[in-house]
């Protein structure tokens, strides 16, 4: 694939962003996120996840199967932080956001 | 809010799950973030025909409006315009109208979330005018707006076929269907036949090498397999496939397995349509990428299943529904999709057996 190839649209990350930190050893879609930022925009992956694992598959040799969904966090798509904390009394704490809470404090 | 079962998204496999619940007297809440019901084949003008036997052939909007018209007798919540943005600690999930976020408790959850258009990328695939073929429907069909006037269609599945015949009755030129494989995807021969003699070339073995333009797309190279050409355009309609739509099946912890004739990645459910979560079911597209028809007997089988789990039938006059049910999915799909036929029977072999699971827990 051409170089300038945009990947993810979001955040304007190339191919060749991409294909160097797969060279530096990302094999994941939450590697190639926490190295690049590729992911994080407004979309929140819906776009370019299967564009990136195409890319891991086709450098890597990695069968699909073996390239693991990215981690799809509350909220699933973007909202208002006014919008979220709105009446935020009335239920629990969101439960992804504590299982990663409880997963630092093991560590 | 409470609800006996709760329905994420009011396309044709959430509101067939809809009927089959509401109709032997649940409660049934249905939340969409679109501002009508039908899902996508609201604006679906092409007819119809591989459908459940209580249906007759007919265009993808009339259907939309059947499904829902057979739940107007019945107990059914809609939460319009709505849509889910995760799970809380006490098992109710979040739902936002974009002014508040509120809790709904639910009994059974049935997530019919549908599925996605994937990209094809190439340099400048970004630049507006290229759209995907989905979007170009949309416009046509939905909001009446022309989206160019010479075009070309990038993918050949049977989908590309319909919205290719919908751009000429609407006048817009398309000269070309590019297809990278050496043969058109779509299984629909009948539908080929006329796309053939409408006079759009097909560019077998093809694929674009780049977009250019300033602001818009005016022009692309096309690499055929003897030579490059180039085409002026105003419009690219890019036809990736589809996948379907995970996010709310990964926020309640389901685990998923991959099935690339289902679209990739899809949650792991057994002949139920029920996940590895008991009281999580689920239907259509986000069950596996397949036909209209297809997707509205996921979408019943759900709902039975939802009814057994919730004692409103018994276990044998569900199961007795549930074979026909099954015997419909059957001939739908292996007629015209036989690989996505089998995927569906391996996925649910493999039930046990998921490659993606505990995402939260380490």
């Amino acid at each position: 694939m051409e170089k300038s190839t945009i990947i993810c649209r979001c955040e304007e990350i190339t191919y060749e962003e991409i294909e160097e930190v797969i060279s530096h050893g990302a094999r994941t879609f939450d590697d190639i996120k926490r190295l690049t930022r590729c992911g994080m925009g407004p979309c929140q992956t819906k776009i370019c996840m299967h564009l990136v694992n195409k890319v891991i598959h086709e450098l890597t040799g990695l069968p699909f199967q073996d390239i693991p969904l990215p981690r799809l966090r509350m909220p699933l798509s973007p909202i208002k932080l006014e919008t979220l904390a709105t009446n935020s009394t009335s239920f629990y704490a969101v439960k992804s956001v504590l299982d990663e809470l409880e997963l630092e404090e093991r560590r | 809010m409470e609800t006996e079962v709760l329905v994420i998204g009011a396309g044709p496999a959430g509101l067939a799950a809809a009927f089959e619940t509401a109709s032997r007297g649940l409660d049934v809440t249905i939340v969409d973030e679109s501002t009508v019901k039908g899902g996508q084949l609201c604006q679906q003008t092409q007819i119809i025909r591989a459908l459940p036997s209580i249906f007759q052939p007919m265009r993808g909007f009339e259907l939309a409006k059947l499904l829902t018209n057979q739940l107007e007798d019945f107990s059914v919540r809609y939460l319009l315009k709505h849509r889910l943005i995760g799970l809380y600690r006490d098992g109710s999930v979040g739902i936002t109208n974009e002014v508040d976020v509120f809790p709904i408790k639910f009994k059974k959850l049935v997530i019919a979330t549908g599925a996605a258009e994937n990209a094809i990328p190439f340099p400048k695939w970004t630049l507006p005018g290229i759209i995907t073929i989905g979007a170009a429907q949309t416009l046509i069909n939905r909001d009446f707006v022309i989206p160019g006037k010479n075009s070309v269609i990038v993918g050949s599945s049977d989908f590309a076929m319909d919205v290719a015949l919908q751009l000429l009755d609407v006048g817009v030129n398309v000269k070309a269907i590019i297809e990278a494989q050496s043969d058109v995807l779509a299984r629909d021969k009948e539908k080929v036949k006329r796309v053939k003699k409408s006079g759009i070339s097909f560019y077998l073995n093809s694929s674009i090498v780049e977009a250019r333009g300033k602001d818009e797309v005016s022009e692309i190279d096309i690499q055929l397999p003897n030579k490059r050409i180039t085409e002026k355009v105003d419009l690219v309609c890019v036809d990736g496939g589809r996948s379907p739509i995970l996010d709310a099946f990964y926020q309640l912890g389901c685990s998923f397995g991959y099935q690339g004739e289902l679209g990739g990645w899809i949650p792991q459910y057994n002949e139920f349509f029920q996940t590895d979560r008991e009281d999580v079911f689920l239907a259509g597209n986000a069950a596996g990428v397949s036909s209209q028809g297809a997707v509205i007997v996921t979408g019943m089988i759900a709902g039975v299943s939802v009814c057994e789990s919730l004692r409103i039938i018994d276990n044998r006059e569900a199961e007795k529904i549930r074979i026909s049910l099954w015997r419909e999915l059957e001939n739908i799909e292996s007629s015209l999709y036989p690989d996505v036929w089998q995927a569906r029977i391996n996925h649910i072999k493999s039930f046990k057996y998921p490659l993606l699971k505990n995402q939260f827990i380490l």
